[in-house]
């Protein structure tokens, strides 16, 4: 009897961890994201200069910005495009109105791109034993000494109403990645860190779609 | 009088067993119709049909109202829609009836992370 029950046990308990292993499936979502301003309002966007914390050696950041985002615009932005040179004073002017309501004096429609970076790299090192973790993809399996150089992107953003001074838009961004050769150069990295910025500051802005994985589970 | 006490437990004993097995077919009935509903949902968003899916993740819930899988497919699913206070609503229900699932855990944190910048815009103009 009791050779019985133990075996009855056994068998509920069987079922009971059959029953809850759970199975998962990835799934790839395009999630809606609400526009943070109306572009189509606008006639004209300026792209200024940016406010650069420390300089790149071997590497212009700013004119690489101004570039960068004159050339996104274009494909997102109806109205005309033109940059505009500014001589900055101080850290904090982004929050003064005045500045930048006497900057572009008479313009009705204008939209002014501007902000602040910091651009950054740095060596760093890891002793590593031999094991995988699936989310430390800079540091994958392998032993021993590791080293990996980073660069950082630490870029705040402003779209600016010139009319009224008003900040209409903004968001920092700090975008950081590793790479395994020891050689890789500012610009290339840079274009890396761009995308990424890219993605979200369009997706904000034009309230475009986005993919994202999500997992739907049964248990 | 020791032979009719036995034949009483017999007939509790029977009674019990009954029910139990009842009780038993009842329960596996909902959680199958509840695996059911979830399956089906599953499929549907895999083909992009979202409202299908969420239909069927909620009749899953009303089968087994303590699905952490259901509450957490119907957050994918209200995320997809745009639905985002109902989408936080079902994914720290389904959190709370699961603490421990990495896959709802990372699901969440994923949620947290694409709103939340939004989120803090709008509690600087608020």
């Amino acid at each position: 009897m009791k050779k019985k029950i133990n075996l009855a046990f056994l068998l509920v308990l069987v079922l009971h961890f059959s029953c809850a292993s759970l199975n998962y499936w990835k799934v790839k979502v395009e999630l809606p994201e609400v526009a943070s301003l109306n572009l189509d309002q606008f006639k004209e966007l300026v792209v200024s200069n940016f406010l650069v914390e420390k300089e790149t050696k071997d590497f212009n950041l700013n004119q690489e910005l101004v570039d960068f985002f004159s050339e996104e615009l274009v494909q997102h932005f109806k109205g005309k495009i033109r940059r505009q040179e500014i001589s900055w004073g101080e850290k904090d002017i982004f929050q003064k109105e005045d500045f930048w309501k006497t900057l572009l004096p008479g313009s009705e429609e204008t939209l002014i791109l501007t902000g602040s970076v910091n651009y950054s790299e740095e060596i760093r090192k890891a002793i590593l034993e031999d094991y995988s973790r699936e989310s430390e993809e800079y540091f994958p399996s392998e032993k021993g000494l590791a080293q990996r150089k980073f660069y950082t992107l630490n870029l705040s953003l402003y779209l600016i109403e010139a009319k009224t001074g008003e900040i209409l838009y903004t968001r920092e961004f700090k975008e950081s990645r590793g790479y395994k050769n020891p050689k890789q150069t500012a610009n290339f990295a840079f274009f890396d860190l761009m995308e990424k910025v890219r993605a979200k500051f369009f997706s904000n802005i034009l309230g475009e779609e986005r993919v994202e994985q999500r997992y739907l589970i049964s248990d | 009088m020791i032979d009719n006490d036995k034949a009483v437990n017999k007939k509790v004993f029977s009674l019990v067993f009954l029910f139990s097995l009842l009780g038993c077919f009842f329960l596996s009935c909902s959680h199958s119709l509840h695996d059911e509903q979830l399956q089906f949902g599953i499929q549907a968003a895999q083909k992009d049909l979202w409202d299908e899916a969420i239909f069927r993740w909620k009749k899953a819930i009303r089968f087994h109202p303590n699905s952490a899988a259901a509450h957490n497919n119907l957050a994918v699913a209200y995320e997809k829609k745009g639905l985002l206070e109902e989408a936080k609503k079902e994914y720290e229900t389904a959190l709370r009836l699961s603490p421990e699932n990495t896959r709802i855990k990372s699901n969440y944190q994923s949620f947290k992370e694409y709103y939340s910048s939004d989120k803090k815009e709008d509690e600087k103009e608020n």
